[in-house]
């Protein structure tokens, strides 16, 4: 089973269920109807298109980078970057500035860069009324309380991990044996141990000539 | 191996050429209908069926069809033996207000039954709907971009009439592709396979849908159609070009594709 339909149909899902949980988005969604994304990641294979209607539609792109780009129409924009720069595109402030840092490459209608950066940008979820939904208030109130519960004390083992690693990194390995200690120490060893062996036979030696 | 086992050079569909149907063997001009029957008692669980017996995996092959067909805004597609209308509400979205969609069916149980649920989803302003065989489409020449046929060619009786007829209304540069049921790779799958077809599929089909003799059929019509080779064999034979196939979950199902230039 192509390991691309699965993902894709993971984040469909993922994508069109936090939309409903923020009811603004669907007036933000209206202004996008028609137009469609395409979006190449450098860590994935092959590029995504998200097709927007009522809903949002994420499909693998068959066609290469240039091949969009060479192809491109006024309902489309295409944009090629990486992981880590998709969080700063949902500040639409942002687009020009990494565009500038060639951190983006965008081809098509900037607009549909835009609204797709408010799109989600400007989301407003509230999971613990999605969850009240289906096992009432105060079984959410205590799934969330103990979720945030657990969140900080993770965070807190997490910090304490952190700073432990950073005070050996920082503190102790300095003052630890280095490389070349450890090379010298061990030639003294092996000195010292050839010195006792010729001891040793000398001792050996004398005991016979008595 | 193909659809049709006899070598009689008497016309198509006139009585006395046998054909299969499942195991069976029948007279050609009584396939359709009984294919027909089978499809008008399982269309409404028809979806339902389709989750249980594929454990929603279906939806990953359709899917994965899909995005081989590289439909664009604009296109002109025809979801031929459309059922239910999966690949038409997808490709309704994708080809925007100024392309269309056809979904055809031979089987008006299963075009009502696909309608009434892309109506439900919305879906009304770039979709037709076409009663028509797949052998016979009643389109012009070179009207589509995209063709596609999902688990449907296997209950055509003239396979290479309907590819034949296909390649006739595919634009030039248009593509064909074709999702269906094939011979798995491996032996041991194959045996795994065959316990479940066999077996546990027609019981699954009397539980749900009251059924067992549709969904044995559906086991034994898998068994009887032409394996991938076979298949793309067929496309060239019906002039299409650059012809390959994926085979999906082990080449339970493969995904042919072809060009026409």
């Amino acid at each position: 089973m192509p390991a691309s339909a699965l993902f894709t149909a993971t984040a469909e899902a993922a994508v069109n269920r936090i939309l409903t949980l923020d009811e603004d988005s669907a007036g933000r969604l209206a202004a996008l109807e028609g137009q469609r994304l395409v979006l190449f990641l450098d860590e994935l294979p092959a590029g995504l298109t998200l097709i927007f209607s009522k809903r949002v539609d994420i499909h693998t792109e068959p066609r290469s980078h240039p091949e969009v780009v060479a192809d491109i129409d006024t309902h489309t924009c295409c944009i090629r970057t990486s992981v880590s720069v998709l969080p700063k595109l949902t500040q639409t402030s942002q687009l020009t500035q990494l565009i500038r840092q060639q951190a983006l490459d965008l081809d098509g209608e900037l607009s549909i860069a835009q609204k797709v950066a408010a799109l989600f940008g400007q989301l407003d979820t509230d999971p613990e009324e999605w969850l009240s939904d289906y096992i009432g208030d105060i079984a959410a109130h205590q799934a969330f309380s103990s979720a945030e519960k657990f969140k900080q004390s993770l965070m807190q083992v997490l910090g304490r991990t952190r700073a432990g690693i950073t005070n050996t990194i920082t503190e102790e390995k300095p003052i630890g044996v280095g490389k070349l200690a450890m090379l010298h120490f061990s030639d003294e060893v092996s000195i010292l141990r050839d010195d006792i062996q010729r001891f040793e036979a000398r001792l050996n030696a004398l005991d016979k000539e008595q | 191996m193909s659809d049709s086992d006899t070598t009689s050079p008497a016309p198509e569909n006139s009585p006395g050429q046998q054909t299969h149907f499942g195991f069976k063997q029948v007279d050609k001009s009584q396939k359709a209908s009984l294919v027909a029957n089978v499809f008008d008692s399982v269309a409404a669980k028809y979806d339902v069926m389709n989750d249980l017996m594929s454990l929603g995996v279906h939806r990953l092959w359709k899917r994965y069809t899909i995005d081989c067909s590289g439909v664009r805004a604009g296109h002109k597609v025809l979801d031929i033996a459309g059922g239910t209308g999966d690949l038409t509400a997808k490709f309704s979205r994708m080809v925007g207000p100024t392309g269309s969609v056809t979904l055809a069916d031979i089987n008006l149980s299963m075009l009502k039954v696909g309608r009434d649920k892309l109506r439900d989803k919305g879906l009304v302003s770039n979709i037709d709907y076409v009663q028509a065989d797949a052998e016979s489409l009643p389109f012009p020449d070179n009207t589509f971009d995209v063709v596609t046929m999902a688990f449907g060619l296997r209950n055509v009786t003239e396979k290479q009439n309907a590819l034949d007829s296909i390649y006739r209304v595919l634009k030039p540069g248009g593509r064909l592709l074709v999702l269906e049921f094939s011979k798995p790779a491996s032996e041991h799958l194959s045996k795994l396979y065959d316990i479940y077809s066999f077996h546990i599929l027609p019981r699954m089909g009397q539980v749900v849908a009251n059924d067992e003799e549709s969904y044995r059929y559906l086991a034994e019509s898998i068994r009887m159609h032409p394996d991938q080779e076979t298949l793309k064999g067929m496309f060239e034979q019906a002039g299409f070009e650059q012809c390959d196939y994926s085979n999906l979950t082990g080449g339970i199902v493969a995904l042919h594709r072809g060009y026409k230039f």
